[in-house]
C-alpha cells in the first residue's frame, strides 16, 4: 500500500497516495492541465509537453504526466510562462501537418481544436509545413488520415498495452516521423489488427476515424477503455 | 468625433465569412453608427482607400492579385484582422499546396474538362506556389478563426476595436 | 596464455609486457589510430616492416594508438635502450630508411623529432625510458603538450592497444586486483565520491552518487553500460581512447561491476568506429583468456561478463534512456525520467550508464586515491578532461587539460592561435548541444559551471574553434540542421520546434529574414530548451541562443543590411572579394572586362563602384587579398593593382573626357533635393559622387583649400602623387558635385544653417586629432604629432626635423612619417610595443620602410623622452617588453621587463592613433559615444538629429581609406532612400554583359607584384615609390581570377 503524502497544487493542500503522477492527482482535484498524449489507463510517454507544470525549487518545468507527486511538493499549473509554452506547443502541432478543421470528421469533437480554443490559440505564428502526406482507407471499417495525426501515440499504446496486438508504431524520426501499421503495411492488409476500434476511440483528432461519418460527425469515447484497464488492474 | 473607417476584403475564400458578417444583424447598425464601411464586397468602391482604421480580410492569399492587394491594404490599414480560417490558416484553399501548380491546373482544366483543354491565361492572375494564410505575407494584428467565424465573435471584435480596446478571444472562437 | 590466478602469474605477465615495451634492441611504434591511419600510417608501418625484413634487423616494430597531436600525424615513436623515447612527426614512407640508419647507428633522428619522453607516469605505473638527446625538447616543453596532464590518456600512443601484456607492463589491471583483494566496494564508492569525479559525458553528474544508487538497488540482475556512442560533429575523444587503450576501459568497467554488484556489462559503441570496435573485441577476448572476464575473476570468486553492442549511429542514442531502448532492440527514442536507469533501466532492471572517459578515471582513483585526484582541476570539478581541439587553430588534436583551465590556454597556447594568423572569433564547446563562446570571454574557466553560465555546456569534449571566416548565423544553422535531422521525433518541441527554427535560420542566411523572425526564433528556442523531453532537445537550441546573445550584430547584418561579413552565406555575396571590399566593388566583373580587352568598360565598372580607383589602387588595405580563393592554389589575385592599372590607363589620357561624360550621363533626373556633405575626404567625396548621380544637388564643405582630405594632406606623395588625385576629383566634380573650400563647420557655417538650407546633411570630417601619449618629456621641443607633420609636408610648409628621428607607433601614419623623414634626410627608428605581425600598418609599407633604411625596434614601449637643459629632445628611453597572456583582441599582451634601452635622437614623432576632434563633436550637439565618436544607427547612418547622417572615421575612429569610402557610399544610398522614399540605387549603375564561363583551368602565371623603385633611389625623392603593373601583367592578373562569382546554373 503506497503511503499517503501531502502536496499543494496551485496553493490547494491535497492528500493523496504516493507513486502517482502530478497530472492524475491534479485532474482528480478538478485542476485543468492541458494534455494530448496522456490517456487514463495508458502508460505516460511525455510526448506532447502540454502538461508542463512548475514545481517550487525545481529550476525547470516538468511534465505532470510523468512526474510523480512527492510529499511537500508545491505545484503551479498556470503561469505566464506555462501558458506561453503551451500555446507554442499547440501552434507547432497545427503548423506541422494539415489540420483543416473545417472539413474534418472530428470538427467540434477534436481535442487539439478544443485546446486551441481553451488556451487562446487563434492563429499560428510559425510557417505551415504543408506536407504532402496520404490517407489510408484500406481498412474495411476505419480510416487513417496522416494529415491530422499529432503523433501522440495513444493508438500505439492502446493497441499494444490493452488490445495486445501492437499493430501501430512510429517509423522514421524527427519531422519525418509517421504512424505506421505493422511494418509499414496498408491497414487493410494488417495481420494483427482485430478491428476492435480502440485506437480510433483513443485518437484525440480526426486522424483515426470510422468509415461512414462526414464532417463533424465522428465522436469518440475513451472512458470505456480507461475503465477496462482499471478493471483489469493494468493501471489505476 | 469623426467616424472610423472600416473595410472588408475577400481574397481566396468562399464568402462565408462575409455572410457571417451580415449575420451580425442589428450589431451592424451599431457599427455603421460609429464607422463608415469604405471598401469591400458590401460597398461600391473600386480603389482601396488610404487611412483605413480596421480591415477584415477573408480568404487565403492564393494568387498574384491577392498578394498585391493585401500588400497595399497593409500599407493603408491601421489594424488588420484575419477573418476566418482561410485567412488565418490557409484552410481549404491550402489543401492544394502539396500539388505543383502546373499539375493542379492540368487536372482542373485539361483532364477534368470537356472543352478547351487548357488552363486559362488571360484575365486571370497567376497562382502562387502555395495558398498562404495572410500573416505569412503581411503583418496581421488579430486573428478570428472559424469556418465561418461566429457572427458574435466578429461583432465582439469589431465593437471592441471601435471602442479602442484590445479584444480577448480566448475561449470565444474555434478553428473550423 | 593462461588464466591469471595469483600474484606471481600476474607479475609474470607484467614482466613479459615490460620486455615488449623496453626490448633489448630498438623499438619503433607507429601511431595507428584512425587519425594516423588516415594520414598514411599504414604505409609507414609497411615501409618499416619491409625494410626491417629486408635488412634482417632485430628491431621491434609495434602499432600503438595516438599520442594526440593530430596536426603532426603520422606520429612514430622510436626508442633505443638507455635513450629517451622520441616522438617523430609527419613521418612518410621515404623517411624510413634514414630513421633506421640513425637508430642502428645509435642516434635519434633529430630532424623529424617532435619531442622526447625520458620517463612517463602511467599513473598506475611508471616507465623510465632513458636520458639524453638535449637537442630534442621534452614533451612537456612543446607548445601543444605544455600544461597537459594525461590521466585519461595515460597510455595512449605509448603502448600497443592490441597487446594486453603491454597494458600489464604499465600497471594495468593492478587496480582491479587491488579492488578484488581489498574486497571493500563501499570504500571505492566513497573514494570516487570524495574524488568528486563527475560524469564525462557532458551532464557532469557525480559518478560516486550514481554508483551508490546501483549498488544499493536490489534486483536479480543489474547492468552496467559504457556509453561509447560518441556522435558530436568534431568530437573524437572516445574513439581515440578506445583505439589507443581499450584495456583501461575494460578495467574500469570490471571494477564498476564488482563495486556495484553487476555481473553484466555492455559497451554500446558506434558502428562507425570500426577500428575501436575491432580493438575492443580483441581486448575482450584477451581479457577472457587471462581470466579477467567471465567466472571467478583473478581467482577471487567474482563473475563478470562484458559484451560489445554496435549502435547504428543515431545521435539520440547517446541519451541514456534511448540507448537502453536501442539495446533492447527497440527504436532509439528516449523515455521520461523518472524512472531513472538506476531504478528501472535495461529490461526494467537497475542499470548504470557512464561515459567512456568516466570509466578511464576509475583505475587511477583506485590506485592513487581521492586526494591525489582532487589535486588536479577546480574545486567543483576535479581531474582532467580530454577535448578534441579542432577547427581554425594551428595545432589540432586531442588535449587533456585539468578542469578549470581558461579557454584561452586551449586556443592560444595549446592550439597555437588561428591558422595563417587569422583572428579567432569564438569557440563552440559541447558540439551541437553546446554554445558559442566569443573571444572576449576566453578567460572563462573550462568546467561544468562556468560553461553553463555562458549558455554552453562542457559536453563530451568537442571544442571547435572558429575565426573571422565563420559566419555565426551559419554556425547556428549548421548545428540546428544536425539536431533537426537527429531528433527522434517523439516530443513536439524538438520535433517541430527545431524544424521551424531551421526554417527561420535558413531564411536569415538567405537574406530573407525579418526582425520578427528573430524574436520568434528566440522565444521558440527557449521553449524547446525548457520543455523538450530529453537532453537532445533541451540542449539543441544552445547554439542559436548563444550566437544570438553574443553575435547578435551578425544576425542583424544578415537581416537589415543583407550582408554576411564572413562571406559564408552565398546568397548575400557575389564573391569573397566583393564581400570583403568595403565598397563592395564588383571585382570579378572588372577583371573579366579587362580580360576581354574592354578597358573603357572596365574603367566604367571600376569607377562606378569606387570613384577614387587610382588612389585606392595605391593605398588601400586590400582586404580582398585575404579572401581570394586563388590563394588556395598559389597567391591571391592582385586586385588592387589591377584597378590602379585600369584607372591609370584612362585618367591621364585623352579618353578621360569621354569617359567622365559617360559617368556623368548616368545621373538621374534632378530630384530638387539639396544635400550638404561636410568634409571633402574620401568619405565625403564618395557620398557626394553617388548623391549627385542620384539626381540630388550636392555641396561639399571643407576647411582646406582643396579636396581629398587625408589623401591629400596625410598621405605622402611617394604613395599617392597628387596629380592622380586631382584627376579623380575632377571626375567627381563633373557629375555635378560643388565645393565650398576654406569653410569650417560648425565655426563658419553652423549645423543649424546647414539644416535650414539642405534636405539632408552628411558629416564626414574624419579624425584629425592626434592621440597624445602621456609620458615624461612630451612637452619638449622636437616632439611632434604625426598628422600635423605629414600635413605640413604636404602643404610644403617648413618642419623642424632633426637628424635622428624616433617614430612611436605601428600604424600607417607611423610608417608614412618614418618614410617621409627618411626622404628628408633623417635617420629613423620606429618603436613599436608588439610584434611585427601585430602591426596595423600595411605589411608592404613596413617592408618598404625597412628597405629604405628605417630601423624598427619591436617589443619596446617608450618610457620617457629625455631633454637637454634648453628643452630640446636629446634621447628616448624605451622599456623592452616580452609577450604575456593573450588579451581580448587575441594578441599577446606586451609586458614590461627590467631592460631599458636608450637611444639618442633629436625628434620624436608620435603616431599612436588619431581621434575625433572633441570640440567638433561637442559643438555639433549630436549624441556622442563614450569614445567621443558620433553615435549613428549602424544600418542607416542616421545621427541623433533628424536629416543628419555621419560616416567614416567620425563614427568608427581612425580607420582606412576604403572603409571610409564604404561609409560614404552607403550613406548616399540611405540618404536617397529617405529623401525619395524609393529604392533607386540600382538605377545609376550600368549593366555589362560579360562572359559567364569560369576558366577551365587556372591560368599558369603567378601573382604579379608592382615594381618597387630601387630603395636607395626612391628614398631620396617624393616621387611614386612603385610602378604599377604593365598592361600585360594586368591582363595576366585578370586571367588569374577563378570567377567564384559564377553560380551553378549561370553557365552550361
Amino acid at each position: 500500500m503506497p503511503q499517503k503524502i501531502s502536496l499543494r497544487i496551485d496553493g490547494e493542500l491535497i492528500h493523496t497516495a504516493g507513486q502517482r503522477s502530478i497530472l492524475e492527482v491534479a485532474l482528480e482535484h478538478g485542476k485543468f492541465i492541458p494534455s494530448l498524449c496522456h490517456m487514463k489507463g495508458l502508460a505516460s510517454v511525455g510526448a506532447c509537453r502540454l502538461c508542463i507544470v512548475e514545481v517550487a525549487g525545481v529550476g525547470r518545468v516538468l511534465p505532470a504526466c510523468s512526474t510523480p507527486v512527492q510529499d511537500g511538493m508545491a505545484v503551479t499549473t498556470q503561469s505566464d510562462k506555462l501558458r506561453r509554452y503551451r500555446k507554442i506547443a499547440l501552434e507547432l502541432l497545427f503548423a506541422e501537418r494539415n489540420h483543416v478543421c473545417a472539413v474534418c470528421v472530428s470538427n467540434g469533437h477534436c481535442e487539439l481544436q478544443g485546446l486551441a480554443t481553451k488556451l487562446g490559440v487563434t492563429g499560428v505564428r510559425y510557417p505551415y509545413t504543408f506536407p504532402k502526406i496520404g490517407v489510408d482507407l484500406t481498412h474495411k471499417k476505419f480510416t487513417l488520415d496522416q494529415n491530422r495525426c499529432i503523433l501522440c501515440t495513444r493508438c500505439v499504446r492502446v493497441c499494444a498495452e490493452v488490445e495486445g496486438a501492437h499493430v501501430w508504431d512510429v517509423s522514421s524520426r524527427g519531422v519525418g516521423s509517421r504512424l505506421v501499421c505493422e511494418l509499414n503495411r496498408k491497414w487493410g492488409e494488417s495481420r494483427n489488427c482485430t478491428s476492435c476500434g480502440k485506437c480510433v476511440q483513443s485518437c484525440p483528432t480526426g486522424a483515426l476515424a470510422e468509415k461512414g461519418f462526414a464532417v463533424e460527425e465522428m465522436t469518440k469515447r475513451t472512458e470505456p477503455i480507461s475503465r477496462l484497464t482499471a478493471l483489469r488492474g493494468v493501471r489505476p | 468625433m469623426s467616424k472610423a473607417k472600416v473595410a472588408t476584403v475577400w481574397l481566396d475564400g468562399c464568402s462565408g465569412c462575409h455572410m457571417s458578417v451580415l449575420d451580425m444583424d442589428e450589431t451592424l447598425l451599431e457599427v455603421v453608427k460609429r464607422a463608415d464601411i469604405v471598401y469591400g464586397p458590401l460597398v461600391d468602391a473600386q480603389e482601396f482607400p488610404e487611412g483605413v482604421d480596421l480591415t477584415l480580410v477573408e480568404g487565403a492569399v492564393s494568387n498574384q492579385d491577392d498578394l498585391k492587394l493585401i500588400q497595399k491594404i497593409r500599407g493603408r490599414t491601421k489594424l488588420l484582422v484575419a477573418l476566418g480560417d482561410c485567412a488565418v490558416t490557409g484552410n481549404v484553399p491550402s489543401m492544394r499546396n502539396g500539388i505543383p501548380v502546373k499539375a493542379l491546373l492540368e487536372r482542373g482544366y485539361v483532364e477534368g474538362s470537356d472543352v478547351n483543354h487548357r488552363p486559362p491565361t488571360d484575365g486571370v492572375p497567376a497562382l502562387l506556389r502555395n495558398a498562404l494564410p495572410v500573416h505569412e505575407v503581411v503583418r496581421v494584428d488579430l486573428h478570428i478563426p472559424g469556418c465561418p467565424p461566429k457572427a458574435d465573435a466578429i461583432a465582439y471584435v469589431v465593437m471592441e476595436v471601435l471602442a479602442g480596446r484590445k479584444p480577448e478571444l480566448t475561449g470565444k472562437v474555434k478553428f473550423g | 596464455m593462461r588464466r591469471i590466478t595469483d600474484l606471481s602469474a600476474f607479475n609474470e605477465v607484467r614482466e613479459a609486457g615490460l620486455a615488449k615495451l623496453l626490448p633489448p634492441g630498438p623499438r619503433i611504434a607507429i601511431g595507428m589510430g584512425t587519425c594516423g591511419t588516415g594520414n598514411g600510417a599504414e604505409s609507414v608501418y609497411h615501409a618499416f616492416a619491409d625494410a626491417i625484413n629486408q635488412r634482417g634487423l632485430g628491431v621491434k616494430l609495434a602499432r600503438t594508438g595516438c599520442f594526440g597531436f593530430c596536426a603532426a600525424e603520422p606520429l612514430v615513436n622510436v626508442w633505443l635502450p638507455g635513450k629517451p623515447l622520441v616522438i617523430l612527426q609527419r613521418v612518410q614512407p621515404n623517411d624510413v630508411d634514414a630513421i633506421l640508419d640513425d637508430l642502428l647507428a645509435g642516434r635519434m633522428p633529430a630532424g623529424l623529432a617532435l619531442c622526447k619522453i625520458e620517463e612517463w607516469d602511467h599513473i598506475t605505473g611508471h616507465v623510465k625510458y632513458g636520458a639524453g638527446c638535449p637537442e630534442i625538447p621534452h614533451w612537456y616543453d612543446t607548445a601543444f603538450f605544455k600544461g597537459q596532464k594525461k590521466i585519461v590518456l595515460r597510455n595512449c600512443g605509448l603502448i600497443s592497444p592490441g597487446d594486453i601484456d603491454e597494458y600489464f607492463a604499465v600497471g594495468g589491471y593492478q587496480a582491479l586486483y587491488k579492488a578484488l583483494i581489498d574486497a571493500n566496494p563501499e570504500a571505492i564508492i566513497e573514494s570516487i565520491k570524495v574524488a568528486k569525479l563527475r560524469g564525462r559525458g557532458g551532464a557532469g553528474y557525480q559518478t560516486g552518487i550514481k554508483w551508490d544508487f546501483l549498488r544499493k538497488a536490489k534486483a536479480e540482475q543489474k547492468y552496467i553500460i559504457c556509453n561509447a556512442d560518441e556522435g558530436d560533429p568534431g568530437a573524437y575523444m572516445n574513439r581515440n581512447e578506445i583505439e589507443s587503450d581499450p584495456h583501461s576501459l575494460l578495467e574500469g568497467m570490471i571494477i564498476g561491476g564488482y563495486v556495484m554488484g553487476a555481473t553484466e556489462g555492455i559497451i554500446y559503441a558506434r558502428a562507425e568506429y570500426p577500428l575501436a570496435v575491432h580493438r575492443l573485441n580483441s581486448a575482450i577476448e584477451q581479457a577472457k583468456e587471462y581470466g579477467l572476464l567471465g567466472e571467478n575473476i583473478l581467482n577471487r570468486g567474482f563473475k563478470f561478463n562484458l559484451r560489445l553492442v554496435e549502435g547504428a549511429g543515431a545521435f539520440v542514442c547517446g541519451e541514456e534512456t534511448a540507448l537502453i531502448r536501442s539495446l533492447e532492440g527497440k527504436a532509439g527514442r528516449p523515455t521520461p525520467r523518472p524512472p531513472y536507469p538506476a531504478e528501472s533501466g535495461l529490461y526494467g532492471m537497475p542499470t548504470n550508464i557512464n561515459n567512456v572517459e568516466t570509466w578511464y578515471n576509475i583505475a587511477p582513483i583506485v590506485i592513487k586515491g581521492a586526494a591525489w585526484f582532487t589535486e588536479t582541476g577546480s574545486p567543483k570539478s576535479s581531474g582532467t578532461k580530454v577535448f578534441s581541439l579542432v577547427g581554425k587553430v594551428t595545432n589540432t588534436g586531442l588535449v587533456e587539460m585539468p578542469l578549470g583551465t581558461p579557454l584561452k590556454t586551449f586556443v592560444y597556447d595549446v592550439g597555437g592561435g588561428g591558422t595563417n594568423g587569422r583572428a579567432i572569433k569564438a569557440v563552440q564547446t559541447g558540439g551541437p548541444s553546446g554554445g558559442c563562446i566569443p573571444m572576449d570571454m576566453f578567460d572563462t574557466a573550462v568546467d561544468y559551471e562556468s560553461l553553463g553560465q555562458l549558455g554552453s555546456i562542457m559536453g563530451s569534449g568537442g571544442m571547435v574553434v572558429m575565426d573571422e571566416d565563420n559566419c555565426m548565423v551559419d554556425v547556428a544553422r549548421y548545428f540546428i540542421e544536425f539536431t533537426h535531422s537527429e531528433s527522434c521525433g517523439k516530443c513536439i518541441p524538438c520535433r517541430v520546434g527545431l524544424d521551424k527554427s531551421l526554417h527561420y535560420l535558413n531564411r536569415i542566411s538567405h537574406g530573407k529574414g525579418t526582425a520578427a523572425d528573430l524574436e520568434l526564433l528566440d522565444e521558440l528556442s527557449r521553449m524547446i530548451r525548457d520543455t523538450s523531453l530529453c537532453g537532445l532537445g533541451q540542449t539543441a537550441p544552445n547554439p542559436v541562443l548563444t550566437t544570438m546573445r553574443h553575435f547578435r550584430h551578425e544576425f542583424e547584418d544578415h537581416i537589415r543590411a543583407g550582408r554576411c561579413r564572413a562571406g559564408v552565406c552565398e546568397d548575400l555575396a557575389l564573391s569573397p572579394c566583393e564581400n570583403s571590399c568595403p565598397l563592395h566593388m564588383n571585382i570579378p566583373r572588372f577583371l573579366q572586362l579587362l580580360k576581354e580587352d574592354r578597358l573603357e568598360e572596365a574603367f566604367l565598372s571600376v569607377v562606378m563602384d569606387n570613384p577614387l580607383p587610382a588612389s585606392t589602387g595605391r593605398v588601400c588595405q586590400h582586404p580582398c587579398d585575404d579572401r581570394c580563393r586563388r590563394a588556395g592554389i598559389d597567391e591571391a589575385v592582385n586586385m588592387r593593382e589591377v584597378h590602379r592599372h585600369i584607372a591609370d590607363a584612362i585618367y591621364p589620357t585623352e579618353r578621360f573626357d569621354a569617359l567622365a561624360a559617360q559617368v556623368a550621363a548616368r545621373r538621374l533626373p534632378p530630384t530638387g533635393k539639396k544635400c550638404a556633405v561636410v568634409g571633402a575626404g574620401p568619405t565625403g567625396l564618395a557620398c557626394a559622387f553617388y548623391l549627385a548621380l542620384l539626381g540630388h544637388e550636392v555641396m561639399v564643405y571643407d576647411s582646406n583649400a582643396a579636396a581629398g582630405g587625408m589623401l591629400r594632406y596625410a598621405l605622402p606623395d611617394y604613395r599617392l602623387p597628387k596629380d592622380v588625385l586631382d584627376l579623380e576629383i575632377e571626375l567627381i566634380r563633373r557629375t555635378g558635385v560643388q565645393f565650398t573650400f576654406d569653410t569650417q563647420v560648425p565655426k563658419d557655417v553652423s549645423l543649424n544653417d546647414l539644416d535650414s538650407q539642405y534636405d539632408s546633411v552628411f558629416l564626414a570630417i574624419g579624425t584629425w586629432k592626434e592621440s597624445w601619449v602621456y609620458l615624461p618629456g612630451t612637452e619638449l621641443t622636437g616632439v611632434i604629432p604625426a598628422l600635423p607633420f605629414l600635413e605640413a609636408i604636404s602643404k610644403q610648409q617648413p618642419v623642424p626635423l632633426g637628424k635622428n628621428v624616433a617614430v612611436i607607433g605601428g600604424g600607417n601614419a607611423a610608417i608614412d612619417s618614418a618614410r617621409t623623414a627618411l626622404r628628408l634626410g633623417s635617420k629613423v627608428t620606429i618603436i613599436y610595443r608588439r610584434e611585427r605581425k601585430d602591426m596595423p600598418a600595411i605589411a608592404e609599407e613596413t617592408e618598404a620602410a625597412e628597405a629604405e633604411g628605417a630601423q624598427i625596434m619591436f617589443l619596446a614601449t617608450p618610457h620617457r623622452i629625455i631633454g637637454s637643459p634648453d628643452g630640446k629632445v636629446q634621447a628616448i628611453e624605451a622599456v623592452k617588453t616580452r609577450l604575456g597572456e593573450y588579451d581580448s583582441s587575441g594578441r599577446r599582451r606586451p609586458i614590461p621587463t627590467d631592460e631599458i634601452v636608450r637611444m639618442a635622437c633629436d625628434t620624436v614623432i608620435l603616431a599612436v592613433g588619431e581621434t575625433v576632434d572633441a570640440d567638433f563633436a561637442k559643438a555639433s550637439g549630436l549624441k556622442i559615444k563614450e569614445s567621443g565618436l558620433i553615435e549613428v544607427d549602424r544600418y542607416t547612418l542616421e545621427t541623433s538629429r533628424p536629416n543628419f547622417y555621419a560616416g567614416g572615421d567620425l563614427i568608427t575612429g581612425a580607420s582606412n581609406v576604403s572603409n571610409a569610402m564604404g561609409y560614404g557610399k552607403k550613406a548616399a544610398r540611405k540618404i536617397d532612400q529617405r529623401l525619395t522614399g524609393e529604392r533607386r540605387w540600382d538605377q545609376i549603375f550600368p549593366k555589362f554583359d560579360i562572359d559567364q564561363t569560369p576558366p577551365a583551368h587556372p591560368s599558369a602565371s603567378g601573382r604579379h607584384h608592382v615594381t618597387e623603385v630601387d630603395a636607395a633611389e626612391r628614398a631620396k625623392t617624393f616621387a611614386d615609390a612603385t610602378i604599377g603593373l604593365a598592361p600585360v601583367e594586368a591582363m595576366e592578373e585578370a586571367c588569374r581570377c577563378l570567377r567564384c562569382d559564377i553560380r551553378n546554373g549561370d553557365h552550361q
